[in-house]
């Protein structure tokens, strides 16, 4: 378990690799309500341009919130979670998917809350900007 | 008329009561591959995110607005913040109410500022969710 007191600017939080499959988007549209066709049908894809199906910006905000959960384990010191969705997730219709690897690192503390910065990509792309989470730490 | 910045403060009622259940907190989680105990307990929180399933519910009243001219399937999520009071439990009872903060247009191009107050049936606020979309209406020669 983290010993939050130890939290310092600079504190990196453990890393977090995930791997976005077709099963994973069909449970989250499901689970999210989220029945856009883009996030499970390549040829509704493809009619919009796109190269096949994306993940649901969501999905990505709310994986790449483990990175931050995992570590408090409580997920109610979370205050505040922000992100840009810069460019989404292409998730193959293989085995092996899209692996998405999340960073995080404590930017600045004020009055015993964190500010966590989140880094996430799928190989060179940027898949969340500006990616921000606050966790209290009292 | 489509949306304008003369629509910034219009508010929208509150989405009909969701019940927040263990279940579906469950499933939730599963989805995020998300083992985290809390979503698990005797007394279950939802994972933060969640609120955003609650908060596109209320999204809807904005296409359902015959006055803003816009369309789901013309619209991009830009970016999403959450402000968080406490987490959602289950067992709670909550409803989501719409507010357009800011329209700036650009071209055929809406950029929505639009935030959604979760609330208990009992009045206590849970959480505010923020988003901006991205409204793109079609040109005038496209069929």
């Amino acid at each position: 378990m983290t010993d939050l007191s130890t939290v310092a600017v600079g504190t990196e939080l453990p890393a977090l690799q995930v791997t976005f499959d077709r099963q994973r988007l069909v449970r989250y549209a499901g689970a999210s309500g989220d029945f856009n066709p883009i996030h499970y049908s390549d040829h509704h894809a493809r009619a919009l341009g796109l190269a096949g199906c994306l993940a649901h910006g969501m999905l990505t905000m709310g994986v790449g919130l483990r990175v931050v959960t995992d570590w408090c384990v409580d997920p109610g010191r979370v205050r505040r979670y922000s992100v840009r969705f810069t460019k989404p997730v292409q998730v193959p219709d293989d085995d092996a998917g899209a692996v998405v690897h999340f960073t995080a690192r404590v930017s600045a503390i004020e009055d015993a809350v964190a500010t966590v910065a989140i880094d996430a990509r799928c190989g060179e792309d940027k898949v969340l900007g500006a990616a921000v989470a606050e966790v209290s730490l009292a | 008329m489509p949306i304008s910045a003369a629509h910034a403060g219009k508010t929208y009622p509150p989405t009909a009561p969701y019940e927040v259940t263990r279940g579906k907190i469950a499933e939730f989680a599963a989805a995020l591959g998300d083992a985290n105990p809390a979503y698990a307990a005797a007394a279950p929180v939802a994972p933060p995110t969640f609120a955003a399933v609650l908060a596109a519910e209320a999204w809807g009243a904005l296409f359902a607005d015959p006055e803003l001219d816009l369309q789901l399937k013309r619209t991009i999520h830009y970016d999403q913040a959450f402000d968080f009071v406490r987490p959602l439990r289950a067992g709670d009872e909550v409803t989501a109410s719409l507010t357009i903060d800011k329209v700036r247009l650009r071209g055929a191009t809406a950029f929505i500022t639009v935030s959604v107050a979760l609330a208990t049936t009992a009045g206590e606020p849970v959480c505010t969710a923020v988003s901006t979309l991205l409204h793109t209406w079609p040109s005038e020669d496209a069929s």
